[in-house]
């Protein structure tokens, strides 16, 4: 990869107490890439995320964003960087109407509606930004869905709001954290269509539970095991490593492995 | 047919609004109808904070007794114009925002309201008995404000009138915040405050915005309690009466101009008429608060918008 570095944190860590979630990672991400994060659950796969896009501080390490420090930042500050995050368990405003999800990442860089004044005293539905709002909606293929109050939709079509709300705010990165866990294989299938249509725009960071989703998708796989980053490369390497196959798939593993691979292959 | 006439009800509900308070003026005596609209200026200045950014103050009664006082204060050292004592007790309840909203916005739930209420109780304790010499302790202090061009306020009509286009304006001033962007993004701190931070909102900056606003609204209500009694007690700031606002807010349904309306009404009719029939009347607002909270959970207004809801389905079918 000759492209820019984008995201890099310098040997982060997170403790809890005397739990280490996150453990001396350091990891880089470039321009263009599509990395695909893996592991076991309470592997850190969330814990580093939310780390890299400021939820909280590190313990110890440093993170940077475009060659800049951005470890004391907060999160609404990374935000306005570029970096912009879903949320495993699907975070939309289930009060609000579908539409109102999408006002605040809309109006957050528009040039006029964003201006303080108007944000504050101004109508939240100008022609404008309903016309944004609506194109948001669109290209995750819910706009039919608009007027509705958000807690009627079903979980497939809130994790689309959710990208969408992502998407509005026109990140530089995109970080999703299990995108597609609980959506139903339908779902699943526009969910990821709707990724690779994205990942021509931007650089894209995925979590993600079982690997045989998204091999054909990442540029990039790292697998996380105890807090730890314990492999980093292009897929089929990755996937080939010893440590990765005896942490992640048990001790009987080539076999298994094969196996394994196959049927999740089936299964998307 | 149906829908189209809420609508256009809508359209006007700031003449609808002033026409029901010139209503209650035959009912009840100007004065006390002054104070019904006080009443309901301080419950939009809550709700703001409570029914929008969802977080439920036990000490508003500070920031009405700081304007209260304020006015009262202006009168006596400054001069008696009562537009500069209004002015005054809305920035001197801004500035009081401002310097306790830094740390009071930090906190959400039974910490939000409970620090609310140690502020409060720190301001009662100052007002009437540390301050005491300013402030009259518990006699509290008389102000008297020249009348300016047309507005004097020694005149119960012309005091009508100020508050009734001061509740207006707060209104409309309200409606134009909570339907802004700004209106959704304390939706959304309500709902989700970290999933705003995610959207790129310095929620901190939003949230000590909204409080400021809210204790300068609740400070221009008790300058407003000062031209209308031009007296201020301690009761003014008393934090026991933080119940009354609340209970308004309550019963008309948080979260809400009309809804803000209709409970600032609703428990100063209650609070009126009740106590000519029972001695004891709380006791009967505490069991009109059960039945909100088991029967009609959204309010007056709440209820009155399903309603509304239902019949415009019923229309549309």
């Amino acid at each position: 990869m000759q492209n820019g570095m984008v995201l890099e944190s310098q040997s982060v860590s997170k403790r809890f107490g005397n739990f280490t979630a996150v453990d001396q990672v350091s990891y880089q991400l470039f321009e263009g890439e599509a990395a695909g994060i893996i592991g076991p659950n309470g592997a850190g796969k969330s814990t580093f995320f939310n780390l890299l896009t400021g939820l909280y501080p590190p313990s110890e390490g440093r993170i940077s964003l475009f060659s800049r420090d951005v470890t004391s930042l907060r999160a609404d500050q990374r935000v306005m960087l570029g970096v912009v995050r879903t949320f495993q368990l699907v975070s939309v405003f289930d009060t609000l109407s579908v539409l109102d999800n999408l006002v605040l990442s809309v109006v957050r860089f528009h040039p006029v509606a964003g201006k303080k004044a108007r944000f504050i005293l101004g109508s939240a539905h100008p022609a404008a930004i309903v016309a944004e709002c609506m194109a948001a909606l669109e290209r995750v293929g819910i706009s039919h869905l608009a007027k509705e109050t958000t807690a009627k939709l079903s979980y497939g079509d809130k994790r689309k709001l959710e990208i969408a709300m992502g998407l509005a705010l026109k990140p530089k990165v995109l970080l999703l954290d299990e995108p597609l866990a609980g959506l139903s294989d339908g779902e699943i299938t526009e969910v990821l269509d709707l990724v690779r249509e994205v990942h021509k725009e931007m650089t894209l960071v995925i979590i993600e539970h079982k690997i045989s989703r998204i091999v054909d998708l990442v540029t990039r796989l790292s697998v996380m095991h105890e807090g730890r980053l314990i492999a980093d490369g292009v897929p089929g390497e990755v996937l080939q490593d010893p440590t990765v196959r005896q942490v992640y798939w048990g001790a009987e593993s080539s076999r298994v492995f094969s196996g394994l691979a196959a049927e999740e292959k089936a299964e998307v | 047919m149906q829908s189209s006439l809420f609508d256009t009800l809508k359209k006007f509900d700031l003449l609808i609004i002033a026409a029901i308070f010139l209503l209650f003026i035959p009912l009840l005596t100007m004065q006390r109808t002054t104070d019904f609209m006080i009443f309901c200026v301080f419950v939009l200045a809550f709700d703001l904070i409570y029914g929008y950014m969802g977080r439920l103050s036990f000490g508003h009664m500070l920031y009405l007794g700081v304007g209260a006082y304020a006015a009262a204060l202006s009168a006596e050292h400054l001069s008696g114009n009562p537009f500069l004592a209004l002015l005054v007790a809305v920035v001197a309840g801004g500035a009081v925002g401002l310097l306790l909203g830094p740390i009071i916005v930090r906190t959400t739930g039974a910490c939000f309201a409970l620090i609310n209420l140690a502020f409060n109780q720190v301001g009662f304790f100052l007002a009437l008995i540390a301050l005491a010499e300013w402030t009259g302790g518990e006699d509290g202090m008389a102000a008297f404000y020249d009348s300016v061009w047309i507005f004097d306020f020694g005149d119960p009509k012309v005091i009508f009138g100020f508050t009734l286009l001061c509740l207006i304006a707060v209104v409309y001033f309200v409606r134009r915040l909570t339907d802004s962007p700004f209106g959704i993004l304390l939706r959304t701190i309500k709902e989700n405050e970290t999933r705003a931070k995610f959207l790129g909102y310095n929620t901190f900056f939003y949230k000590l915005l909204a409080f400021v606003l809210s204790t300068s609204l609740a400070a221009l209500a008790g300058a407003l309690t000062m031209l209308n009694y031009t007296y201020a007690t301690p009761s003014f700031i008393d934090p026991t009466r933080n119940v009354e606002v609340i209970f308004a807010c309550l019963i008309g349904g948080a979260g809400n101009v009309y809804g803000a309306l209709a409970g600032g009404i609703g428990y100063m009719v209650i609070s009126n008429y009740l106590p000519n029939y029972i001695q004891r009347w709380e006791m009967f607002l505490g069991i009109a608060l059960l039945v909100v909270v088991f029967r009609f959970q959204a309010g007056i207004w709440g209820y009155c918008r399903a309603l509304i809801t239902a019949r415009k389905g019923e229309v549309k079918a």
